[in-house]
């Protein structure tokens, strides 16, 4: 499997699409520029923008990567050469799960050390009135990165089943919208003050809620930006609840590339 | 000890409005270790199909069948497998040192025996000079020696290849002839697919015909070569007087002072006879048999109609 994690990884370095969305980085170093327009809380929205664009960057490699990776090795009909070595299918997806995901960390990590010298910069200019919380940075950027190596495993699971890419872009597109939007609508119909909403409609949010992956779960930005304490026992049930998702949405797409026809 | 045991395989695929396609009907093989084996047919008849349930590309819908003795439904049983696909693609953004080292590594070679058979690989398909480059900036003809390359790099028992020729120029298909000859030689069991019948004549020693998902013919190739022979062409010098004692036999040239008669095999002996007792000179004799691709045009209408 390693095999084909070192495979996979050389196949997105090489990959001219990939250095077009690296090279959409360079915003980051407009941000202290942009940011000097809030006089007062440079370092903030320094902070922000920075964490913003390194999501939306990330968002673009999740979907690009996720939704094509698998596609393109059918389409250009290298599965025919790659799964008739003696690899299972499992392994083979695995593989290629694991060499996104740890790319998708390991551009997360350095993006994150991008933003973090564009913060340092940009508080330089403008001192900010409070310490900075890298610690909150630090868990703001990594459990993006988890966010987004879900997107990933979600394209798969769409990618295992499709014959085009549009299912596994615009599926993972749909999932995300809903899967970002999920925990809003679902405190909002679970409130007490909701009354008028039909108890079909609560149900069927509920179940939305409970399928979809909740990506929100993962948004830490704000804690990083205005340095708002984390707790511990909630960061730990985040990872939690990534691990378990992930396994399931990739097992299921194992298994049912495991039945999937190469004519 | 066989090699490549099919079973009864079929594979029905479904097509539109809930109509069913036998692609596959009831194929039973046993190729033995050692064996080359040609498996022919027309386009379409399901030359493919059976290769790719023997890969596990596909599932059948019936039958079964083993690879040194593992199911083909487990991907143990292409640890000892060599595949080339039709019109083969490789990870083109890989240069073929890399990808030979990747389909190695996934055949469990290590270390010095690796870097060892990369090499050999290479400049054994002559790809030495090109091993640097990416795929992608190969000719049709250099992938297909790169889809050779590594069938022959983790050094298998059992190749199995889908119109190995294909692609390449006379050159590539005799150095690709020479190379099944040799693993034949070295004990190893071929399976190759193919429309021409002249390369199975060459190398193979047993073919199977295939039509519309059926098997129509098995035969070792010099059982074929033999059962088409039609008689002899027998040249012989017209010093003899009375050239009407050869009345019954066709002739098929005169060129003074030589006359060339088409001897059927049956009246052979009769017609050496007259020769001797006329005292008449024979300049040559020549076998007159149908080839394989008579005998396949054959199959391939009766199994047709």
């Amino acid at each position: 499997m390693l095999n084909l994690v070192e495979i996979t990884l050389k196949s997105i370095l090489r990959d001219r699409v990939f250095h077009g969305i690296i090279f959409s980085a360079l915003v980051f170093l407009l941000i202290p520029s942009v940011a000097s327009l809030s006089m007062r809380q440079m370092t903030e929205l320094s902070m922000n923008l920075s964490l913003s664009l390194l999501s939306f960057i990330l968002l673009l490699l999740a979907l690009f990567l996720g939704g094509t990776h698998l596609w393109k090795d059918i389409e250009r009909r290298y599965t025919y050469s790659v799964l008739t070595l003696p690899i299972s299918r499992s392994s083979y997806l695995v593989g290629k799960f694991l060499g996104i995901a740890i790319f998708i960390f390991a551009v997360a990590c350095l993006l994150g050390l991008v933003a973090a010298g564009v913060v340092v910069f940009s508080s330089g200019i403008y001192p900010p009135e409070r310490p900075i919380a890298w610690d909150n940075f630090v868990a703001a950027v990594v459990l993006d990165a988890l966010k987004y190596i879900l997107v990933v495993a979600t394209a798969f699971l769409f990618s295992s089943v499709g014959t085009s890419f549009f299912l596994p872009v615009f599926g993972t597109i749909c999932i995300f919208f809903v899967g970002s939007a999920s925990q809003q609508v679902y405190d909002y119909i679970t409130a007490p003050a909701t009354t008028d909403i039909s108890l079909f409609t609560k149900k069927a949010a509920t179940v939305v809620y409970y399928l979809l992956p909740n990506y929100s779960a993962f948004d830490y930005k704000v804690n990083a930006v205005y340095g708002v304490p984390i707790a511990g026992s909630g960061l730990l049930l985040t990872l939690a609840y990534f691990a378990v998702y992930a396994l399931i949405v990739v097992a299921l797409a194992a298994l049912l590339f495991e039945k999937r026809e190469m004519n | 000890m066989k090699a490549i045991e099919i079973s009864g395989l079929g594979k029905t695929y479904k097509g539109r409005k809930g109509t069913r396609i036998q692609a596959l009907k009831g194929l039973s093989l046993d190729i033995m270790q050692g064996e080359v084996f040609g498996f022919l047919g027309p386009n379409g008849a399901g030359k493919s199909t059976t290769i790719k349930a023997l890969m596990g590309l596909i599932r059948p819908t019936a039958g079964d069948a083993l690879i040194l003795g593992e199911r083909i439904t487990s991907c143990t049983a292409r640890r000892n497998v060599g595949y080339l696909p039709e019109n083969p693609s490789f990870y083109d953004y890989l240069t073929a040192e890399e990808y030979l080292t990747f389909v190695a590594k996934s055949f469990d070679v290590k270390g010095n025996l690796l870097e060892q058979r990369v090499a050999e690989s290479l400049k054994l398909m002559e790809l030495w000079e090109a091993r640097k480059r990416p795929i992608r900036s190969y000719s049709k003809g250099m992938v297909q020696r790169v889809g050779l390359a590594q069938v022959l790099v983790h050094a298998p028992e059992v190749f199995i290849l889908d119109e190995p020729m294909s692609g390449l120029d006379p050159l590539g298909r005799a150095l690709v002839k020479e190379i099944i000859l040799d693993l034949k030689k070295r004990g190893k069991c071929v399976f190759f697919s193919t429309h021409i019948t002249d390369d199975v004549e060459k190398v193979c020693d047993r073919v199977g015909v295939i039509v519309s998902g059926q098997l129509q013919a098995l035969d070792s190739v010099e059982n074929i070569l033999r059962s088409g022979l039609e008689g002899y062409c027998v040249q012989i010098r017209s010093g003899v007087k009375r050239l009407d004692v050869f009345d019954g036999f066709e002739v098929l040239r005169t060129h003074d002072p030589f006359v060339e008669y088409m001897v059927p095999a049956a009246r052979f002996n009769e017609f050496m006879a007259l020769v001797g007792h006329h005292s008449a000179e024979v300049m040559f004799v020549e076998t007159r048999r149908k080839d394989l691709e008579a005998f396949f045009l054959e199959i391939v209408e009766k199994g047709e109609a």
